[in-house]
């Protein structure tokens, strides 16, 4: 049974209208995510990883703006979530740079 | 931020908040107040990985190789299809449809499942292949390369933590969806299932962080 069937004209328009974003996400992070694991798989050349890491900085982005609505809110929740992912770079960074400098 | 809510669906005010809209940001505002402090709980285990990597490249290597790439690589799908049906569901729950709402709460749910069972699979091969050095009845795999079991440990704080997250976020949905499935709960409570959609995703961008940190860049 095709549950869409019962829907007038309308409601299959307000469906794919409402319906668009949360599929156009998860067709990307899907896309994004074969792209990792194809790297991962064949490690097609050295220093892989700094493009594995760029692709997944990517899926956080898509996950944050799109799926979690952040360019959506108020300015004072945007400036929340900025500050958490603020805090995480002062948290690597500085560790990351003792590490790395040694 | 919710948009373009149905007629009837809505929140219903409570006495110390002057307005709806002032009751939906502050809630808004308090999940993400809370999953900044879960992002900065999983950031700091993350980096211990990437100092491990640093610090022990082979050893590192040797023991990321026995992770299960093809299982967690198949769990970020089901997760991200999760994703798909939670956002499908704060959609519904927007529009006022509230039987596809609770259905699809009910396949986030189930998606949620299967990604623990995979993971309960997981952890039974890694069990059979002697890499779980935290067991002392049982010799580690690794035994000659000490720090492979700092990786390793790590590897299932990491993983345990995010998969108690997941089954307490399993249960809260379960417990959501018995309640959405009433009448009238979206013309009072409608920005509970925003709000949960928050922590799910959250539950979704751990694991895609995961999932390459501790599987894809060390093998």
């Amino acid at each position: 049974m095709n549950p869409l069937a019962s829907l007038s004209p309308d409601d299959r328009a307000l469906l794919r209208r409402r319906l668009r974003t949360p599929v156009l996400t998860f067709l990307a992070l899907l896309g994004l995510l074969a792209v990792n694991v194809t790297l991962g798989a064949t490690l097609p050349f050295a220093h892989v990883w700094a493009v594995e890491l760029a692709v997944v900085g990517l899926m956080v982005a898509i996950i944050l703006l799109v799926s979690m609505e952040v360019r959506k809110e108020p300015p004072l929740i945007r400036l929340f979530a900025c500050l958490g992912f603020f805090w995480v770079c002062i948290l690597i960074g500085m560790t990351l740079t003792d590490f790395l400098a040694r | 931020m919710s948009e373009g809510l149905a007629e009837g669906v809505g929140v219903a005010r409570v006495h110390h908040f002057e307005t709806v809209a002032q009751q939906r940001e502050a809630t808004t505002l308090g999940i993400w107040a809370w999953l900044i402090t879960e992002l900065l709980l999983f950031s700091a285990l993350f980096l211990v990985a990437l100092i491990t990597r640093i610090t022990h490249p082979e050893a590192t290597v040797a023991a990321a190789r026995h992770l299960k790439f093809w299982i967690g690589a198949t769990n970020t799908v089901v997760l991200i299809c999760s994703s798909l049906t939670m956002s499908m569901a704060i959609a519904f729950s927007r529009m006022g449809w509230q039987r596809a709402m609770v259905r699809a709460m009910l396949a986030t749910a189930a998606l949620g499942s299967l990604f623990l069972v995979l993971k309960g699979y997981e952890y039974y091969a890694d069990y059979e292949e002697h890499m779980m050095p935290f067991l002392s009845g049982r010799p580690f795999a690794l035994a000659e390369t000490p720090a492979a079991r700092l990786f390793v440990n790590l590897y299932y704080v990491a993983t345990v933590l995010h998969a108690v997250h997941l089954l307490t976020g399993i249960a809260l949905l379960l417990g959501m969806t018995w309640m959405a499935a009433k009448a009238g709960f979206l013309s009072r409570h409608q920005n509970w299932i925003e709000v949960y959609g928050l922590y799910w995703h959250f539950i979704d961008l751990v694991w895609i962080l995961a999932f390459p940190i501790l599987y894809v860049v060390n093998r």
